[in-house]
């Protein structure tokens, strides 16, 4: 039996570690390159670049992360607390903007808030014709794009929490004779606290690692600064520094995530569980709240939405769909594929030995795997293309290194699928197929991989949809004139052809809805 | 296409098979046919297509257009090596050429009609380069919001009058980036400093990576002048003759530096295994049909002596341009950039 399992795991102990050293080397590199910089680099980012960048990364991470948190909190509130018509539709839509990426949502803000656009246009009939409002390439505008496509973390963790709290403290509360506001501020709210820090700690780590919408509303955060400096000078050790930096502060925040989620498990539900009684208010309070949420979805969603359909079915940009148009739309799906499935056929082996053979070696390997989580898309691209540079610069150029560039950032998210599904799986059923009879190989063919398919599958749809929206790393590493949906919508759009960018971000959008079902059903944290 | 394929899923193993397909399609790229160019440029699309598709219409060679930035495009030649796909390298700075000649991935060329047509000093010592079209940095204004004699030098462009008034292109922008050298070499690196300050503080957020942004941000009003290409303010009023923008063409006072001229120009990539094809795409770029449709699509100064410019264009005898040689943007880029940096342009 051991020896029968040795020899299983000795060739996937091999491609364990060689998967995980794939991804940890391109890291590396970067560090070094880092470290090793000529300290009148260093010195000449640390007077000119670094202070601006930093100071702009956190100030907007942090007004993101205040408004998320009204948003999300108050919305998941709304939708388990209070009854009104319409409710469960609002639960659903509320995740709506999950499925917009940030540059699509970036493009529609840039026209409508606009020089001359429509909400300076109405501004003008109040505010009279030298009416101007602030303009979206600004913090603002990063702020206000970047918290109508993040809220929805805070508002799932929220939901959940308040689903899954035991109501009995609130009616205790109630039964004091303390009000309902007081209640939700006293007892609710501090109890829903560790899923609110992980959900906002979630939405700055995406900020953080933003590109699209920083870089067509031309705020300059690190993770701007860092393509910048890969696309406009001849060597990459500046580009290495704030990568390093870049890296750090993710860190700061992906531990600060997980030490919440950890934390908020006690929190959950214990003994009998029964669901909060839901108040409903008169026929004001229902058209506050409804307006309330039309307003929310409105601007974060629907409005965006009508707009790419209306560009879409738009004389101009119907000239664009023509054969260029759909080899793009194979280059998206082909990409996407390659890393969807290199992504699954990583991560079974590194989740597998994680599981199976749990000793220091694996759970390391399979912890290097998260490094995706801390590596925003140019550094990732930087890392990879570091390494390709050192080691085997025959492959620069191809659509390899895109791929294996995009294997590294988007393997946690399969990760988080593949995991689970096999710890379902126990060991002993395994172990009777092979008394049973059945081969090493055979037992992997036919209990396995079989038990294992759900998890491949969400897995796999979730890369490969991660994949299609990809824009900074596509954009630096991509075979030269091998364009892909994001990248038309980038091009497209940094020259403010709305409409000619429409079809492709539309086509975007809405392939991104299926990853919202399996959000909704269960993996909150894939988009 | 080079990455289409076909498979049948077989049960359980499609898996592997389209790992198989990912390494396979990976490394076989494009397959070389005889009769076909692969060209990286650094040009916008749309300024060059046109061009490209006249020469493909006129002799049946096949081009594959690659646009990517200029300096990534040079970045991934030296990369690419003899592997390279490309067999031109087209692009809109005569630095950048500087330095891909420099390192060694152009190839120098001996063609009459090269020497015949475009002035020696738009080319390359041993034409491993050669400039195709001429243009020039100068000051877009709005008609409305300013007037001509308010201007003069680029250099007065960093006066705090102008706060908030200007936009200009972003660190990146290789126009830019030669813009500075030029005036670094003119006037040394203090006043240069000096200047690219006060830009940086009169522009505040109104920085751009495209030149055809900042001429629709003057046109609007948004910005009263900004700084760019010269063609990118004719292509807008071709489109829209009513746009209230004008140019202006600045240090043309005495003793001024006169106005920043840079080339467009190409290369043939030394792997090249279509040489011939290659120099027959370079003799129609060069030759009067060729640079015709520079000056007439793109709004460019056409460096064949013998072709006139879009008569809508100022007149080009009537100006002087600034006395930096064109070879001398390589050398002078470093610590241009440098420069920039230290001044924090963003």
């Amino acid at each position: 039996m051991i020896t029968t399992r040795a020899q299983l795991t000795s060739p996937l102990q091999v491609v364990t570690l060689a998967s995980a050293v794939l991804i940890l080397l391109p890291l590396a590199y970067v560090t070094s390159q880092a470290l090793s910089a000529d300290s009148a680099v260093w010195s000449r980012l640390w007077t000119t670049r670094i202070p601006e960048l930093l100071t702009n990364t956190v100030r907007l991470s942090a007004s993101v992360a205040g408004l998320t948190l009204v948003l999300g909190v108050s919305t998941a509130w709304l939708v388990t607390r209070v009854e009104f018509p319409g409710r469960r539709l609002w639960e659903v839509a509320l995740v709506l903007p999950l499925a917009m990426p940030t540059y699509v949502l970036a493009y529609i803000y840039s026209y409508l808030l606009g020089f001359g656009g429509p909400a300076e246009h109405l501004w003008q009939l109040i505010a009279g014709p030298q009416g101007r409002i602030f303009s979206p390439h600004s913090y603002l505008g990063a702020t206000l794009v970047m918290t109508l496509d993040t809220f929805p973390f805070v508002y799932l963790l929220s939901r959940s929490a308040l689903l899954n709290m035991n109501v009995s403290f609130e009616e205790v509360s109630r039964a004091s004779g303390i009000s309902r506001m007081k209640t939700l501020w006293l007892v609710t709210l501090p109890l829903m606290r560790p899923s609110i820090a992980a959900g906002l700690a979630l939405v700055i780590l995406y900020v953080v690692s933003d590109f699209g919408a920083v870089s067509l509303l031309r705020y300059q955060t690190l993770t701007y600064a860092v393509f910048q400096q890969m696309t406009g000078r001849s060597d990459n050790t500046a580009a290495s520094i704030l990568s390093l930096l870049l890296v750090g502060l993710a860190l700061l925040f992906l531990v600060t995530e997980r030490w919440f989620r950890h934390r908020s498990r006690f929190y959950q539900t214990t003994g009998r569980y029964r669901r909060a009684e839901r108040h409903r208010y008169g026929w004001l309070g229902t058209s506050v709240i409804t307006g309330y949420l039309m307003v929310v979805v409105g601007a974060s969603f629907a409005l965006p939405a009508w707009l790419l359909l209306a560009w879409s079915f738009s004389p101009e940009a119907q000239t664009t769909i023509d054969s260029r148009f759909f080899g793009f739309l194979w280059n998206s799906g082909f990409l996407a594929a390659c890393a969807a499935t290199g992504g699954v056929l990583i991560g079974v082996p590194l989740a597998y030995m994680a599981n199976r053979r749990p000793n220091w070696l694996n759970v390391g390997c399979l912890q290097a795997a998260y490094a995706g989580y801390v590596l925003p898309g140019p550094v990732a691209a930087l890392a990879v293309l570091v390494l390709c540079l050192n080691a085997t610069p025959f492959l620069y150029g191809s659509v390899f290194v895109l791929i294996v560039a995009y294997v590294i950032h988007f393997l946690p998210a399969g990760l988080q699928s593949l995991e689970p599904a096999l710890q379902q799986i126990t060991p002993n059923l395994e172990e009777v197929a092979r008394t049973l009879g059945l081969g090493v190989r055979q037992t992997w063919q036919r209990v396995t991989l079989p038990l294992m398919r759900n998890g491949f599958i969400v897995a796999w749809v979730l890369i490969f949809l991660q994949t299609m929206k990809e824009l900074p790393a596509t954009l630096l590493l991509r075979p030269v004139g091998f364009d892909t949906l994001a990248i038309r919508v980038w091009m497209e759009a940094s020259e403010e052809y709305y409409r000619l960018a429409a079809p492709s971000a539309l086509l975007i959008v809405l392939l991104g809805l299926p990853t919202l079902l399996l959000l909704l059903s269960k993996d909150w944290r894939a988009a | 296409m080079a990455y289409q394929f076909q498979f049948l899923p077989s049960a359980g193993k499609w898996l592997a098979a389209l790992a198989c397909l990912v390494v396979v399609s990976a490394l076989t790229q494009s397959l070389p046919a005889a009769e076909k160019l692969t060209v990286y440029s650094g040009r916008a699309e749309r300024l060059i297509k046109p061009v490209l598709d006249e020469f493909t219409a006129k002799t049946g060679v096949q081009v594959d257009l690659l646009s990517s930035g200029t300096t990534e495009l040079v970045n991934r030649l030296k990369a690419e090596g003899d592997r390279t796909p490309a067999d031109l390298f087209l692009t809109n700075d005569a630095g950048s050429l500087e330095q891909a000649r420099v390192a060694g991935i152009l190839r120098p060329l001996n063609m009459r009609e090269v020497d015949r047509a475009i002035p020696p000093q738009f080319r390359a010592p041993d034409n491993a380069w050669i400039g195709l079209s001429g243009r020039f940095w100068i000051i877009v204004y709005n008609k409305t919001l300013v007037k001509p004699q308010d201007l003069k030098s680029l250099l007065d462009l960093g006066d705090p009058k102008w706060k908030g008034k200007i936009a200009i292109p972003n660190a990146g922008s290789e126009y830019l980036q030669a813009g500075v050298s030029v005036i670094r070499a003119t006037y040394g690196d203090g006043k240069t400093k000096e200047f690219l300050e006060g830009l940086r503080d009169n522009a505040e957020a109104q920085v751009y990576q495209k030149s055809s942004q900042i001429v629709e941000a003057v046109a609007k009003g948004q910005a009263s002048l900004g700084i760019v290409n010269h063609y990118y303010v004719y292509r807008h009023l071709a489109a829209q003759p009513a746009a209230p923008v004008a140019v202006f063409m600045p240090d043309q006072q005495d003793g001024g530096m006169g106005a920043i001229m840079n080339v467009a120009g190409v290369g043939i990539v030394k792997s090249t295994k279509h040489l011939d094809t290659a120099k027959l795409l370079v003799e129609f770029l060069v030759a009067q049909a060729g640079q015709k449709l520079f000056a007439d699509l793109d709004k460019e100064y056409p460096l064949h002596p013998d072709v006139k410019a879009d008569p809508a264009l100022v007149e080009r005898k009537s100006f002087r341009a600034a006395q930096v040689p064109l070879t001398r943007l390589a050398e002078l880029r470093e610590p241009t950039l440098t420069l920039i940096e230290q001044v924090g342009l963003r």
